[in-house]
């Protein structure tokens, strides 16, 4: 027996949980038949390419895991089966930390968070810009072992503050203690419905992330299918997580999320 | 090769092998054991019906066939890849609309995956009522196709009570609609569900919904045999008690699951047996034995039944009541008092043990199939003098080649469901000889084969066999709707030579049924028994027209083409399409429908200024009355069983002024055709929950 055994034979009963096999519709994205693939992968049955393709059908968002009735570590096992899989992915050089205070917030567009988060609390606020969101790309390769050393060693003794999803998985998988930006200024959601897939607020039914994870990489015009019903489901109401601003955005949507608001919808 | 350009599909081998299985245990041992199924050339996800009218027409030309597939847990192969073949997969006609809180329904698209569906209506505060073990990985598509039922069918009925109207696509009419009114006539409904895909389509379905209920009461009872547990179960389905779930526990079940305790001084289990009961039960719950100790039943399935019957003691039942937390209390307290006679009290545990865990029994086949062997499902009815007959049977048929236990559940005033679960050797000729004779044994017992796993190819034969020569009405529809026969082939019917069923088997008291001419009139069948549910002619009303529990016939009977033909074995069967309105039609002589049974009875009539209206708030308070009718301004309520005069002061507190006692009295639902009116129609003739009715001209 393999460790994808138990996965391959389960009536796919995650897969109402799974939101690119929602999303996309693709039976091929179920997390069951994508055990299948892998299993087939290892029994010399199916080509590596075809379990490449089928293992980079994730957004690692862990819902597999969480509705599973035998707790079978479908994530975790993904994760390791596309590092053996796909070529491993390029690390950016990390910025560096600037400002004062200490309280660090992680932008990772062009909007001026720090800036404005500090307007907000009147007090001195550090900047940490990263455009490849801390290089979530590689987070579940080998080669992030020496990142998250290195992460650590950057924010040793300041409290983190950030507003993105992808930033966050990198921070949690890191071992980096973090809040989120409305949970410093719960102002900001106070008086809104929140629709967010994976940072607190209102469950909806259905997580999204077709912002991150292999998915969008390898997949986009899936991840853009994911994003949309994602959209056509959640009723509206401001975003916790910035990095969904944009892939929503691309999914033709008008959104807002946590950042606009500190800004005063300015950007 | 003109496939649709507009429609999104993909030729990539990882999407055409995946929509290759469904999730047929034939299937999986196959995969298992290396082989693969039959890999189709394309998978289209079409997003609305032209879409779908897109990809008909396309395949009709060339003539390719179309499989149509939601989310594959089919589990008798009908939604099986085919070579050379198009997958239409649903899962893109996604839609969820609103609930209607007026004519408490909704309109979902076909695709949309059963569980998001009840976290949908959970969050407007209504439930569809529909649990199938599958509602995670199954689609409304596909419950109509197969005709579904869920755990609490006793309450909310089975699929096909839930659908409102359809909207489909057959290649040979295009587009059409289906119930409340639509384009299509009302009988194409009855067909549509059950068709599995080989007549059209379906592409949206608006749906009856129920508030989420105030109140849930589950419990597990004791019995010593079967035979005691079904007595009190009938008890219950003809006492009128409406429970949301009935569920036994074969003794072999019961006893795998660990689920009751025996009572002391069982006879018959004597100290060496309950020793090695008690060693066996150790030795299970040692880490990583479960999964090893399978190896066993499945080399020596025979000796392991033969341990298991003599190990097992008593069975297990769960009962629940749901809904207006009023009604719950009263009816549960009635049906309490009811099992306790004939069973023991196991408290709330059980019944709250097996909702919070009710669709986790899948699982546990996962480890038989690892370990080399198989393990299957079949699910049966039977009316309740023949419930017993056909467990014995198919027990008695497959015991040699697969372990064998069973559950009965989706219990009806006539009889019951047998859900049989089974495990052997890993080897396709025992896996084929299994089902082969379980098959034969239930015909031969006088049961249908399928309640609501559907036919698929797995059973095709073997249902072309007990619906015989009213498959005509099948293909009458088919050569409408589908002339050149490109939708899902070799499903649902195959030729096979056809037997005669014999004429209707005798009535039964314990059934509590009567037998007519098609055509007899209310008063000819009044005289026989009062009907449970007195439609002015049968079959009454169109499903879309009449509440969920006012059944008509069970069975129907007659010749097609100088050869006899029986529809309705069990007290409801899914083997395909409904057919019994055809075959009435077209050679059907008797009738075969449900009788009240002897008892209490409670009959209130009052004057309010708007009785339809009243009508209707009694319906959506959680009653259901056996009469609920308006004769001359006046209305009248009326319940019958152990809970009717209690269920009738409920109703008169929910009635302005009261409703003052009178003798019971005969009513009659109206038998169309009927139209769809506003509340203050002064030509209301029928209520249900989702609205009024006046006659048509």
């Amino acid at each position: 027996m393999t460790a994808w055994d138990t996965c391959s034979l389960c009536p796919r009963l995650c897969r109402s949980a799974c939101p690119v096999a929602t999303g996309s519709g693709r039976e091929a994205a179920v997390p069951t038949w994508i055990a299948w693939t892998i299993r087939g992968w290892g029994a010399g049955q199916l080509s590596q390419e075809l379990a490449a393709e089928a293992a980079s059908l994730c957004t690692d968002c862990g819902a597999c895991q969480e509705h599973c009735h035998l707790g079978r570590p479908l994530p975790e096992l993904l994760r390791g089966a596309r590092t053996r899989l796909l070529p491993p992915p390029a690390l950016e050089p990390l910025e560096p930390i600037e400002g004062e205070g200490s309280l660090v917030v992680i932008e990772a567009d062009a909007r001026p968070l720090a800036a404005w988060l500090q307007r907000a609390l009147g007090r001195s606020v550090r900047r940490w810009s990263t455009p490849d969101r801390l290089g979530i790309a590689a987070v579940e390769h080998p080669v992030f072992t020496h990142r998250a050393a290195r992460l650590r060693e950057a924010v040793a003794d300041l409290e983190v503050v950030v507003a993105d999803g992808g930033i966050a998985t990198v921070l949690q998988r890191a071992d980096i203690a973090f809040s989120w930006l409305h949970e410093v200024l719960p102002e900001l959601v106070a008086d809104r419905t929140i629709a967010s897939c994976r940072t607190g607020g209102r469950r909806l039914g259905l997580a999204c992330c077709g912002a991150a994870g292999p998915l969008a990489r390898h997949h986009p015009e899936d991840a853009e299918r994911v994003g949309a019903l994602f959209l056509e489901r959640c009723g509206g109401g401001v975003l916790l997580d910035a990095r969904c601003r944009e892939h929503l955005r691309r999914c033709g949507a008008s959104v807002h999320d946590v950042v606009d608001r500190l800004g005063g919808e300015e950007s | 090769m003109s496939e649709p350009k507009s429609v999104r599909s993909s030729t990539d081998q990882l999407d055409r092998l995946a929509a290759s299985r469904d999730l047929w245990p034939g299937g999986t041992l196959e995969a298992w054991r290396g082989g693969s199924a039959p890999v189709p050339d394309r998978v289209l996800w079409p997003a609305s019906a032209e879409e779908v009218q897109a990809v008909l027409g396309a395949a009709t030309r060339d003539g390719i066939a179309v499989v149509p597939y939601g989310a594959g847990s089919g589990v008798c192969g009908g939604a099986r890849g085919r070579a050379g073949s198009w997958v239409l997969d649903t899962k893109e006609l996604n839609h969820l609309g609103r609930v209607d809180p007026e004519s408490w329904s909704v309109e979902v698209g076909a695709g949309v995956i059963g569980q998001q569906l009840e976290d949908w209506l959970e969050g407007q505060g209504y439930t569809l009522g529909h649990s199938p073990s599958s509602i995670s990985c199954s689609t409304v598509g596909g419950w109509a196709a197969a005709r579904s039922a869920g755990q609490l069918s006793s309450r909310y009925g089975v699929f096909e009570d839930m659908v409102l109207a359809l909207e489909a696509v057959a290649p040979g009419v295009g587009r059409f609609t289906v119930g409340q009114g639509g384009s299509a006539p009302d009988g194409w409904m009855d067909q549509l569900l059950g068709s599995e895909g080989t007549l059209a389509i379906v592409t949206r379905a608006t749906l009856r919904v129920w508030p989420a209920p105030g109140a849930r009461w589950l419990r597990g009872y004791r019995f010593a045999s079967v035979s005691a547990a079904l007595e009190a179960m009938r008890g219950l389905m003809q006492g009128e008690l409406h429970p949301s779930v009935v569920r036994l526990y074969d003794p072999v079940d019961t006893r795998i699951g660990g689920r009751t305790r025996p009572r002391s001084g069982d006879r018959g289990r004597e100290g060496a047996w309950r020793w090695l009961l008690a060693t066996l039960e150790r030795i299970h719950r040692l880490p990583g034995v479960y999964e090893r100790a399978l190896v066993l039943p499945l080399a020596l399935p025979g000796l392991l039944n033969r341990i298991f019957d003599r190990l097992a003691s008593g069975c297990l039942l769960i009962v629940g009541w749901e809904g207006d937390p009023q009604s719950v209390e009263v009816l549960s307290s009635v049906g309490h008092r009811l099992l306790c006679e004939r069973g023991d009290d196991l408290g709330a545990g059980p019944g709250q043990r097996w909702y919070a865990s009710r669709h986790a029994v899948s699982y546990k086949l996962m480890p038989i199939f690892e370990q080399g062997g198989f393990a299957d499902t079949m699910e049966v009815a039977a009316r309740w003098s023949d419930l017993e007959g056909v467990y014995h049977a198919v027990r008695g048929a497959i015991g040699q080649t697969a372990v064998v236990m069973a559950h009965m559940s989706h219990v009806y005033p006539e009889g019951g469901c047998i859900y049989f679960s089974f495990a052997g050797r890993g080897d396709p000729e025992v896996y084929r000889r299994t089902w082969s004779r379980a098959l034969d044994a239930v015909l031969a017992a006088g049961g249908t084969l399928s309640h609501h796993h559907g036919v698929g190819s797995l059973k095709a034969a073997a249902a072309a066999r007990e619906v015989g020569p009213a498959v005509a009405g099948w293909r009458a529809l088919k050569a409408q709707l589908d002339p050149a026969g490109i939708l899902n082939p070799g499903r649902l019917f195959v030729d096979v030579p056809g037997g005669d069923p014999g004429p209707p088997a005798p009535l039964r008291p314990e059934d509590h049924l009567a037998r007519a001419p098609i055509g007899a009139g209310l008063e000819a069948r009044r005289a026989l028994g009062e009907p449970l549910w007195p439609h002015e002619r049968l079959p009454g009303l169109p499903r879309w027209q009449r509440s969920p529990w006012q059944t008509s016939w069970i069975e129907v009977a007659g010749e097609v083409d100088g050869r006899r033909c029986l529809l309705g074995r069990g007290p409801r069967s899914a083997v395909g399409p409904d057919l019994r309105p055809w075959l009435a039609q077209h050679g059907g002589a008797v009738a075969t429908w449900a009788v009240a049974a002897e008892g209490p009875r409670w009959l209130g009539e009052a004057r309010p200024v708007q009785p339809w209206a009243v009508a209707w708030q009694l319906l959506r308070s959680d009653l259901r009355p056996a009469v609920l009718i308006v004769i001359d301004g006046a209305l009248r309520v009326g319940f019958r069983g152990p809970a009717a005069e209690r269920l009738g002061a409920l109703a008169s507190q929910r009635v302005p002024g009261g409703l003052s006692e009178i003798p019971w009295a005969p009513a009659s639902i109206p038998s169309g055709p009927l139209e769809p009116c506003g509340i203050e129609d002064p030509g209301i003739v029928h209520v249900t929950a989702q609205g009024v009715f006046r006659r048509i001209g």
